[in-house]
């Protein structure tokens, strides 16, 4: 007997957009069950029908062989059923226990008569329970990812979900706070409940479910037993095609330097120093990959050389002329792009068009501003191109890009970054949440451009990925950089460990010479 | 705007212009008032301006059709709740006016016995009857006339020449039933003239003062001429008292008044008694029915015999009688006609109110709250005066929309347009006053350029303090606006008021200085202020949807953090946003001070600006939008007026219903903006260092809904 299952899933949008066709899905109690799919395929908006915050349009669910109709996420929470988003749904300012004792009881009386002591030992007994660890009198806004993500799924079994949903979750880790997550899921399901898992990565597929259900084009493909499938298969069943995830990458030699760092140092405004006397330089035709655990300065490194944050010491050159100091707008104009690590932080406006989104950087000059007015044609052919071009999957580039997956909209990111014919490109996780198919593309592109000429600096908590495409790896440790390799066949994911986990440092010497 | 139309574009296309064809040929029917015409083209073009009132019009379907396309499904959800919000509006309106029946048992009425027959008596207390001594066609000597007393009544009687200079002399006796002489007088003193001058003028009349009655009992006033018995003259004779009448009522003689449920009485009449004595065989008609037209007291009258046996009852008349009877004015009167009175006695008259049943209570209400709605819904259609007073409120309006539109395009929350609007009409007004003899050619453009700078300025200085001190933009905006029209009431106080002057108020604006008039009607105009606004429409949009600062207007709105990566200079766009909504309200505030009052009134404005947030806000913030919700506005205000104006609800009352439905129509519009507002959130996060935390898939928990 199925925990809960969905028949004949219809989802249409207000837009028209069919984002669930007939879709089935039945996940047995106590299993992991995972839902891959392309981006686009429907899979939150099925998750988010489970958990009441979108109707579907016809279909039906049972839970428990009960019909049931879930209107809203309450009446979903009351069932059981638990969902973590992929943008939490925390009170930033309020600490982890009181989130989490707010979840229960969601009003705002409780708010004012919230039992703190109370909150605190529930938390602390449930984080022992699961395994998950939280600190809970710290606030929500002072915690790393990893633990806010931990605050979610406690939150949820706070209020006595049996089935948990987890959209994406990992998309946002890194590898070792997906292990931690991994560890915790396992023992939910001891603990008797079901957990959805949402992931890209099929290696995660692999390594964590039971069952995989596989969603392409708004309906369900299939579902098959973890044990009886395999990476290539399931990418098959995804994306109807073979997907290779191999590069094509042929050696060039690198060229003149593009960007030239300086003594780059960054003290944020409580003084302390996030980013230490950074040095390095880029070349044409090369990637420049950083490796390092998440917090090491790197964010702060890429925002600095972005000109979204202020410098404290250093210099910084785009093909021999100084950026540093003037905004956002001088680098761009010194052909400098930028895919930024969080999409939703600045990536993108979502009530703006898709359009709109795509010319940013652009919109004051021609082609798209001709004598003073923007030219409308110019932007919807732009974006009809970019469409067309990073496969995003919508049907009018005049949508809000709220309207889209969220893996749409880092293609639309990456879209406009590439286009924007750059001499540098400074990419921050690119493939964050993209399907394999699309993350394929872009590794393409990437290499592509970087053989034609382009300088990318690449920024990413996927290790594998910072191997696979860099020419050079250049490792954070604690706002330093502490060593720069040559990307050779011989350099190990253990040998850039040490490194990252400050257990060991290059030579100066070994280092300049890398430099 | 979407110039590529797509099917379902079009089938939006033809349903705003099927609606707007709707709305211009009401406002053409109804404001030239032509379901009164014989002609209706005939009276269209017999209107002043015609041309140009029709002009409009068509601009008025123009928004109508705008506000359909570009809000599409949204333009729905307005109608509704504006249907909704008046729809309560209407409930509320009905429960204030749940008393209108009341009308019908309140208000002065009248009752009067009419007959052929002669009165068993003649005269009641408070009344005075007259005759002729000596006229040829019926040559009487003396004058008889009897009334009804009861024991204890203080009555005072007058007998007197009704022509002083006739020489009449007069002589009166009171005698009982038997003939005895209770009291008799032949002369007025001075006292009597005095306190009874309307009747006594001289000493030769005769006064009896307070004689008080000995028994019950039917009383003769036999009134002679003294002296000469052959004198032919008109005499009159007054039977006073402060007693209640034992016959209150005579045939044919006065009516008495009285008032039921007077408002405000502690103890109001609710029914009233009157006797009347009548003659055996006697044919009598009683009449009670309202004094008044407009106070339709709804009456009944019962009439009784002595030992107190109903004889006769009527509740309305109906439409013959009151065709016959020139004193009922309508069927809720009541009469019994043409009585045959069974013996000589006293009768009783009971006169009431009808009491109120609750359909009548209903129908009331219901009528009278559809007269107030029909004069709050059409009212300001019902004149080319009053359209021309809702197109005027409209250009303010909408000129104040577009210019909030701008700023909150740009998610600043500048209040400032209502300074600005001070600052504007203060700088056009001084300009138009000061430099009367300058051709208007050249002194209108002048001063509507200065407006627009001082108010681009005002916006600019909020804008500077948010972009480079980050002061917030409400706070400084408020106290801005504080400051603009405190300076502009002490200049019109203590410069421009002229020393005669009964108010603070400049002079009138010299005709150079006006805003030229393009439609007139009754001396009422409406000037190239609507050109103006037309260009100022045409300007906003393009300024938000097709120039690049409009393009960073909007992405700063948007995502502020995205436009900073994307190489938006915000701290300038900011400024610029917020200045040049300034100045697109100190032209709002022009067109008060030269097209609208012709000077500088003391309070030009309270609180328009914020009137016009609820305008962009409606049109959510789309310059194409605003002219529509303007209109609206506007016209819910006009209508509002004429509402207070023509219905039966106090103003007070109007106010509420007027507040009650405008707070539904921006609660629709807020809850609109926040929710747009929340989405846009979604994206960015808090201020803190850890950006990699908010790395998030968007489309899960985005938007929905
Ligand atoms: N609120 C919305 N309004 C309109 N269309 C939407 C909305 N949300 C999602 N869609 C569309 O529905 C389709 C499915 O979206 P969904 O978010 O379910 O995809 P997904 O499988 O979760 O993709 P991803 O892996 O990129 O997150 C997409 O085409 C998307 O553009
Ligand atoms: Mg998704």
């Amino acid at each position: 007997m199925a925990l809960i299952e969905a028949t004949h899933i219809v989802k249409i949008y207000p837009n028209g957009v069919l984002a669930n066709d007939q879709v089935y899905l039945s996940v047995e109690k106590g299993e992991i069950h995972a839902l891959v799919g392309e981006n686009g395929a429907g899979k939150s908006t099925l998750m988010k029908i489970l958990y009441g915050l979108e109707h579907p349009t016809s279909g039906e669910i049972r839970l428990r062989d009960q019909l049931v109709e879930i209107h809203n996420p309450q009446v979903a929470i009351d069932m059981g059923i638990g969902m973590v988003h992929q943008n939490f749904m925390l009170v930033d300012s309020f600490t982890i226990a009181e989130n989490i004792a707010l979840g229960r009881e969601s009003t705002l009386a409780a708010g004012l008569t919230l039992d703190r002591q109370k909150a605190i030992r529930d938390t602390q007994e449930l984080s022992k329970q699961y395994g998950l660890f939280v600190e809970p009198n710290a606030r929500v806004e002072a915690v790393p990812v990893g633990m806010r993500q931990r605050v979610e799924i406690l939150k949820a079994l706070y209020r006595g979900a049996e089935i948990l949903i987890l959209d994406e979750p990992t998309a946002v880790l890194t590898p070792r706070e997906t292990q931690d997550l991994f560890t915790a899921v396992r023992n939910l399901v001891d603990e008797g409940k079901t957990v959805i898992f949402i992931t890209h990565k099929l290696r995660e597929v692999m390594e964590i479910s039971d069952r995989v259900t596989v969603m392409r084009d708004a309906r369900t493909v299939g579902t098959v037993n973890t044990a009886a499938t395999n990476e290539r298969e399931l990418a098959r069943m995804m994306v109807g095609r073979e997907v290779f995830m191999q590069v094509d990458k042929p050696p060039v030699e690198r060229g003149t330097p593009v960007l030239d760092v300086r003594g780059l140092t960054y003290v944020n405004e409580v003084g302390r120093t996030l980013l230490r006397d950074a040095s390095f330089t880029c070349y044409e035709a090369e990637i420049l990959g950083i490796a390092g655990v998440e917090g090491n300065g790197q964010t702060e490194l890429v925002e600095v050389l972005t000109g979204l944050r202020t410098a404290s010491a250093g210099e910084a050159y785009v093909d021999g002329t100084s950026v540093l100091g003037h905004g956002p707008r001088k680098i761009r104009e010194a052909h400098v792009a930028h895919i930024p690590e969080d999409r939703l932080t600045n990536g993108v406006a979502l009530t703006a068009s898709i359009g709109d989104n795509l010319i940013v950087d652009r919109y004051y000059h021609p082609p798209v501003t001709q004598m003073g007015i923007l030219d409308l044609n110019t932007i919807r052919a732009n974006s009809a191109d970019m469409i067309e071009q990073f496969n995003i999957l919508a049907p009018s580039g005049d949508l809000p890009v709220a309207s889209l997956s969220g893996g749409n909209m880092q293609k639309v990111v990456v879209a406009r970054e590439l286009s924007s014919d750059p001499r540098l490109l400074i990419a921050a996780q690119p493939t964050r949440g993209v399907d394999i198919g699309a993350i394929e593309y872009i590794h393409q592109q990437l290499v592509d451009q970087r053989t034609n000429g382009l300088a990318i600096l690449l920024i990413s908590a996927d290790l594998q990925e910072v191997m696979k495409l860099s020419d050079r790896i250049m490792v954070m440790y604690e706002g330093e950089i502490v060593a720069v390799l040559p990307n050779t066949p011989d350099l190990t994911e253990d040998k850039l460990g040490l490194y990252m986990l400050g257990a060991e440092r290059q030579p100066t010497a070994e280092m300049e010479q890398n430099r | 705007m979407n110039l590529h139309f797509s099917a379902s574009q079009w089938r939006l296309l033809i349903a705003g212009v099927a609606l707007a064809a709707l709305v211009i040929g009401l406002i053409v029917y109804q404001s030239f008032e032509l379901a009164e015409a014989d002609n209706m083209w005939d009276a269209i073009t017999g209107a002043p301006d015609w041309q140009n009132i029709l002009f409009v019009d068509a601009l008025i379907g123009v928004s109508v059709v705008l506000f359909i396309l570009e809000l599409r499904g949204d333009s729905m959800r307005i109608l509704l709740t504006v249907g909704m919000a008046l729809l309560f509006g209407f409930f509320m309106t009905a429960f204030f006016n749940l008393d209108a029946a009341d009308k019908f048992v309140r208000g002065n009425f009248e009752v009067r016995i009419l007959s052929d027959d002669d009165s068993p008596v003649d005269l009641s207390y408070e009344q005075d009857i007259s005759g002729a001594f000596n006229n040829p066609d019926d040559p009487i000597t003396e004058g008889r006339y009897s009334f009804l007393g009861a024991e204890g009544d203080k009555v005072t009687i007058l007998a007197y020449a009704i022509e002083p200079e006739s020489g009449l002399d007069m002589q009166v006796a009171l005698l009982d039933e038997s003939g005895a002489v209770v009291a008799e007088a032949t002369e007025a003193d001075r006292r009597v003239q005095k306190q009874y001058g309307d009747y006594v003028q001289s000493e030769t009349d005769a006064a009896m003062r307070d004689v008080v009655l000995p028994a019950d009992g039917l009383y003769t006033i036999l009134a002679q001429p003294e002296g000469d018995t052959e004198l032919q003259a008109e005499f009159g004779v007054a039977l006073l008292s402060d007693h209640d009448s034992a016959a209150g009522l005579i045939y044919n003689g006065q009516a008495v008044e009285d008032i039921f449920n007077r408002e405000g009485d502690t103890d109001p009449l609710k029914q009233v008694d009157y006797t009347f004595i009548g003659g055996e065989g006697d044919t009598v008609t009683l009449l009670a029915y309202a004094k008044r037209a407009n106070v339709p007291v709804d009456l009944e009258v019962i009439l009784y015999d002595e030992a107190g046996n109903k004889l006769a009852e009527n509740f309305d008349a109906n439409d013959e009688q009151v065709e016959a009877y020139e004193e009922l004015k309508s069927t809720r009167d009541s009469i019994i006609e043409s009585f045959v009175l069974p013996a000589t006695a006293s009768y009783r008259i009971h006169v009431q109110p009808q009491p109120l049943d609750l359909s009548t209570k209903l129908d009331e209400t219901l009528d009278e709250t559809v007269h107030a709605y029909d004069a709050f819904l059409l009212g300001p259609l019902s004149k080319l005066n009053r359209w021309m007073d809702w197109q005027r409120d409209a250009i303010t309006l909408i000129m104040l929309g577009l210019a909030i539109a701008i700023v909150f395009r740009a998610e600043q929350f500048s209040l400032g347009a209502e300074g600005q609007l001070y600052l504007g009409a203060l700088v056009a007004g001084v300009i138009g006053l000061s430099f009367g003899d300058v051709p208007r050619a050249l002194l209108v453009p002048i001063a509507l350029f200065s407006a627009a700078t001082v108010g681009f300025l005002w916006g600019l200085l909020p804008g500077a303090l948010k972009a480079y001190l980050d002061a917030n933009e409400l706070v400084s905006t408020l106290m801005l606006n504080t400051i603009a029209v405190k300076f502009y009431e002490m200049v019109i106080t203590d410069q421009l008021t002229p020393p005669d002057a009964g108010f603070s108020a400049s002079d009138w604006i010299p005709e150079n200085g006006l805003l030229a008039p393009v439609i007139t009607v009754e001396q009422n105009s409406i000037t190239i202020a609507i050109y103006i606004l037309i260009a100022l429409i045409l300007f906003s949009w393009l300024l938000i949807q097709r120039t690049p600062l409009g393009y960073e207007i909007r992405m700063i709105g948007a995502n502020i953090k995205f436009a900073d990566y994307g190489g938006v200079n915000t701290k300038r766009t900011i400024m610029l946003a917020m200045a040049i909504s300034g100045a697109v309200a100190g032209l709002a505030g022009a067109h008060l001070a030269l097209g609208v009052h012709r000077k500088l009134l003391l309070t030009i404005s309270i609180g328009l600006a914020f009137e016009g947030v609820v305008v962009a806000l409606l049109a959510r913030n789309n310059p194409l939008v605003v002219p529509f919700t303007g209109l609206l506005y506007a016209y819910l205000r006009a209508g509002a007026q004429i509402m207070e104006r023509e219905a039966n609800i106090s103003a007070e009352v109007v106010r509420i219903i007027q507040a009650v439905v405008i707070l539904l129509i921006t609660a629709e519009a807020l809850v609109t903006f926040f929710q747009q507002r929340q989405v846009r959130r979604r994206g960015s996060g808090g201020e803190s260092g850890d950006k990699q935390d908010r790395s998030l898939t968007p489309a899960e928990g985005g938007v929905h809904g």
